[in-house]
């Protein structure tokens, strides 16, 4: 091998840095309404990121991982408190652009697979691999007055929220999301058994850590998610409607303590980079729904993280809602109270919520809503997210 | 045997599995590859064989024309940079297209064959500005057609090629008694004869003496190239006078003639411990790092009973039960690494790289980047982001001559029939194709003068972009992805070749590049993949428990088809 110690490091950085190629994908339609989806890839933990405190036995299920007002947890209504993490969009809470609704899923049951979860959150279906396109794109051919636009496919791939055979037009991004924490964490599994690649990728990762200590000032990390949310706004400022884009770093199985606040400040970056981006007269006409495959064992692991479980929290953001509330039916996280004695009991279907949000932004007729886009949804205009 | 026969004949034996493709079924099979692969002209160099003797002639020529000229003369140092820069244009592409032969080749086991000789008798085409085009020829005619033969011929082959002889000096050996020599007063230089013995026949510490190498060397004076670099000639006036032993057998007579030193190729090449060298090499290429010396021994008494016949050397090394066992012992090289996952990933095959012009080179247009439409009056470029690229390929490929493929090709190798553009095929090649070619091959021609350094440079880009767009593989997969991971194509860093230990190529910063390469390529052509079937259609039943399940977690499509490609199952074979 002849390589260098600079290019190395140069590639050992990619490896934490984890540079999961990111596409952005936009829709360009008439009239003020934007509609933002994030996907929160890898499952995000809804009860750490709304943690409902009022349970006297949360403490207890997750004692590594759940936390008290008095321990840093921003208390939201008496009940529910926000990971600190997320501090950032406190002033979003207070101004009600901020909502949350705890204990949604998919239709998707039992097997807790990420790639069938992602599947069905993205296409919209009523069971695994019943649609093929993404719901945002079933969306597009059924919102009134929205016109074709000539597509620029810059790059080759299209998440699958947002492809299919209406066009949609794709941005590539280098920018890593994430450090890939939870891919991290793979790989050391996938490696747990190998001696010699084991070696070579601890290596690699504490030669990583050497390499973003000398990383030039400004390179941080999270800088990337922003100009992600950046590039999302202003092409919302413009002509496009609607984007979508993810965010990864959710799967929290090892010391979900330090992993998931990285993920949340994510987040919570990427939401404030779009309402500084859009301004406030944009931001007025705006709704983010970011939203997860599935959420998380309600009682922590045995490596100070938790596992994939059922019932999880979406969050709406934007200066069109009427926040400040957390919705949603709680099934609270009693002995018997649990889905298969590990899981939140899911109490809503997360689809609503997005079938509420077209409707409201872009007046999709509800019969479309449960027929074409999310099949088999129960959807009307008196759906409880409609009041958001 | 815990892992099926197709998969070890995939892994093994070849460069994977790649969805659609035949799996050999039987020993048979398999070997049945090597009389098919070497029948059919491998994807480079560019343009066929025929066509690069001429630009290897045209080169020569021109590089001497322009050589006359005034040292200090601007115009003759543009003149020879631009020809230097078609030089490096060209060998580019070659390269590209020696991933895609194995790519794209359904022969897997010739192609991994290939790369094994083209390793053990290596050249590099870094040695002088005209081995960028030969070297490519020299794996095109003298080792693919030889390897299914017995070895006498393809060291002769080889040893013969101009390539080899510039590589290790051989044109610069004269006998120092000979005409030449007495009246230039030159002498030996021992490369090639070295290298003959230690690295291509013998093997180094069996036995030979330096008296051996240096009469070897003595008996190989007279070999010599012609004007053009193209053929080996025998110049009896260069050749050391008189008769000289090698290894117990004398060798030359009066008059010298080439028989003598192809004589001692055969004898050198049926030499027992050749057998032993080389059989022990191709163990421990394809099977383990410490090679069973039992193995090595049916192969080598083979090889003594067959005057060396390779088919034959194959065939009991495939017979062997070692050659079915201990599976997942060898490493990966980042070029097994980079075909293995693009032929995993099913890489679209780019139309336009079959179709597109073949460069001649000539002083004329050496300075006016690659040929084709830029010979053409094309004053109305379009810029550089606007006309769609698949549409500019047309008046190219009408420009110019397709890349011949071989009749009676199509029953056999399945690049004859990939080479007619599927949608798919076309809709890659829109994505591959960064900028639209008749810009970049217009651009710059008399417009820049000399000394514009940004005009220059905005030129080479597009240069660079157009070339881009007629690469089988995106350059960052792998042209650059293999100089990154240390084994650029064709660039040994010495005779010996690259190493073919695990230890070479599994570590910290190996396993940095090939997960980046992961991911580059996976955002490229794996979005719409799922992991558990790419892991199924990639490894067979040679993916272990952990990599199943961890790979069944992943956190997201992208995350999961990454640990496929970073495994320790699809890295080891």
């Amino acid at each position: 091998m002849s390589l260098s110690r600079r290019s190395f490091l140069a590639s050992a950085c990619c490896l934490a840095a984890a540079p999961v190629f990111t596409p952005l994908s936009f829709a360009a339609m008439p009239g003020d309404n934007r509609f933002v989806t994030i996907v929160l890839r890898g499952a995000m933990d809804g009860l750490d990121l709304v943690q409902p405190h009022g349970e006297a036995a949360f403490a207890a299920l997750r004692p590594d991982i759940a936390m008290r007002p008095d321990q840093g947890l921003l208390d939201l209504d008496g009940f529910f408190g926000l990971h600190p993490a997320a501090a950032g969009l406190m002033p979003l809470w207070q101004l009600k652009e901020l909502a949350f609704v705890h204990a949604v899923s998919t239709p998707y049951r039992d097997a807790r697979s990420h790639f069938d979860g992602q599947d069905m959150l993205e296409s919209g279906g009523d069971h695994v691999a019943e649609e093929k396109t993404g719901w945002l794109n079933r969306a597009l051919a059924v919102i009134p007055r929205s016109t074709a636009r000539k597509a620029i496919d810059i790059n080759t791939s299209t998440e699958l929220i947002l492809s299919g055979p209406n066009i949609a037009d794709v941005w590539a991004s280098d920018s890593a999301l994430g450090t890939g924490a939870d891919e991290a964490q793979f790989l050391k599994r996938l490696y747990a058994n190998d001696p010699v690649f084991a070696k070579a990728m601890d290596e690699a990762t504490r030669a990583d850590q050497a390499a973003e200590m000398g990383m030039a000032p400004g390179t941080k990390r999270g800088e990337q998610i922003a100009d992600i949310a950046s590039l999302a706004g202003k092409m919302l400022l413009r002509d496009y409607r609607i984007a979508s884009f993810s965010i990864n770093g959710w799967d929290t199985h090892v010391q979900q303590v330090n992993q998931f606040k990285k993920a949340a400040g994510d987040l919570t970056e990427a939401i404030l980079t779009l309402k500084n981006t859009l301004g406030p007269e944009v931001w007025k006409t705006t709704v983010v729904l970011a939203m997860t495959e599935f959420g998380r064992t309600v009682r922590q692991n045995g490596s100070g993280g938790t596992d994939h479980g059922t019932g999880g929290c979406c969050l709406l953001a934007g200066g069109a809602i009427a926040g400040g509330r957390v919705l949603g039916r709680w099934p609270g996280i009693g002995d018997h109270q649990l889905l298969d004695d590990r899981d939140l009991m899911p109490t809503a279907d997360v689809r609503e919520v997005a079938a509420a949000m077209l409707y409201k932004q872009f007046d999709v007729p509800p019969g479309d809503l449960t027929a074409k886009i999310f099949p088999g949804l129960d959807f009307s205009k008196g759906s409880q997210f409609l009041k958001v | 045997m815990s892992v099926s026969f197709q998969t070890m004949a995939a892994i093994r034996f070849g460069y994977g599995f790649k969805p659609g493709e035949p799996v050999p079924s039987d020993k048979r099979a398999l070997l049945e590859q090597v009389p098919v692969g070497a029948a059919n002209a491998p994807l480079f160099p560019i343009g066929g064989i025929e066509a690069r003797r001429k630009a290897i002639a045209d080169a020569a020529d021109a590089l001497q024309a322009i050589r006359k000229g005034n040292a200090a003369d601007p115009d003759k140092r543009a003149a020879e940079n631009a020809m230097y820069r078609r030089l490096g244009e060209m060998s580019q592409r070659d390269i590209d297209a020696r991933i895609a032969q194995a790519v794209f080749s359904p022969n897997g086991f010739y192609e991994r064959l290939a790369s094994f000789w083209v390793n053990h008798f290596s050249v590099s085409l870094q040695k002088t500005q005209q081995m960028r085009l030969i070297v490519p020829l020299f794996e095109a005619e003298a080792i693919r057609p030889n390897i299914g033969k017995p070895f006498p011929e393809l060291l002769k082959a080889v040893t013969r090629h101009p390539a080899m002889l510039i590589y290790l000096d051989q044109a610069q050996s004269i006998g120092p008694d000979s005409q030449v020599g007495l009246k230039q007063k030159k002498g030996l230089n021992e490369n090639l004869a070295r290298e003959l013995i230690e690295l291509h026949t013998l093997g180094a510490g069996s036995g030979y003496s330096q008296t051996d190498v240096r009469s070897a060397a003595t008996v190989l004076t007279g070999i010599a190239l012609d004007r053009q670099g193209l053929t080996a000639e025998f110049k009896p006036g260069m050749s050391e006078p008189g008769s000289h032993a090698v290894l117990g057998v004398s060798y030359g007579a009066k008059p010298r003639s080439e028989a003598d030193y192809l004589a001692m190729l055969d004898n050198l090449a049926l030499h027992p411990k050749t057998a032993q060298h080389i059989c022990r090499k191709l163990v421990a290429h394809f099977i383990a790092d410490q090679p069973p010396q039992p193995m090595i021994d049916v192969m080598a008494d083979c090889w003594n009973n067959t005057k060396g016949d390779l088919s034959a050397v194959y065939a009991t090394m495939l017979d062997h039960p070692d050659a079915w066992s201990g599976e997942g012992a060898k490493a990966r090289s980042p070029f097994d690494f980079v075909v293995a996952g693009l032929r995993a990933l099913n890489l679209p095959r780019n139309p336009l790289a079959d179709s597109a012009a073949i460069p001649s080179l000539t002083v004329a247009d050496a300075g006016q980047g690659m040929e084709g439409p830029a010979a053409s009056p094309a004053p109305t470029a379009p810029p550089p982001s606007s006309a769609p690229p698949a549409g500019s390929a047309a008046p190219m490929a009408a420009d110019s001559r397709a890349v011949p493929v071989p009749a009676g090709n199509a029953g056999h190798d399945g690049n004859a029939t990939a080479a007619m553009p599927t949608p798919a095929a076309m809709d890659a090649a829109k994505h591959d194709a960064t900028a639209p070619m008749g810009a970049s091959m217009t651009a710059g021609t008399a417009s820049s003068p000399v000394g514009d350094p940004a005009a220059e440079v905005l030129r080479r880009k597009q240069e660079q972009a157009a070339l881009e767009a007629i690469f089988y593989v995106p350059s960052g997969l792998g042209v650059y992805a293999l100089r990154r991971m240390g084994q650029p194509v064709w660039q040994p860093s010495s005779p010996a070749g690259f190493p073919d230990n695990f230890d070479a190529w599994i570590n910290a910063s190996a396993l940095s590049e090939r997960l980046a390469w992961s991911r580059r390529a996976i955002g490229r052509y794996g979005k719409q993949t799922d992991p558990r079937q790419f892991l199924k259609d990639t490894l067979g039943d040679a993916a272990r428990e952990d990599t199943i399940r961890v790979v069944s977690q992943a956190p997201s499509r992208v995350t999961g088809l990454t640990l496929v490609l970073a495994s320790p199952d699809f890295n080891r074979r």
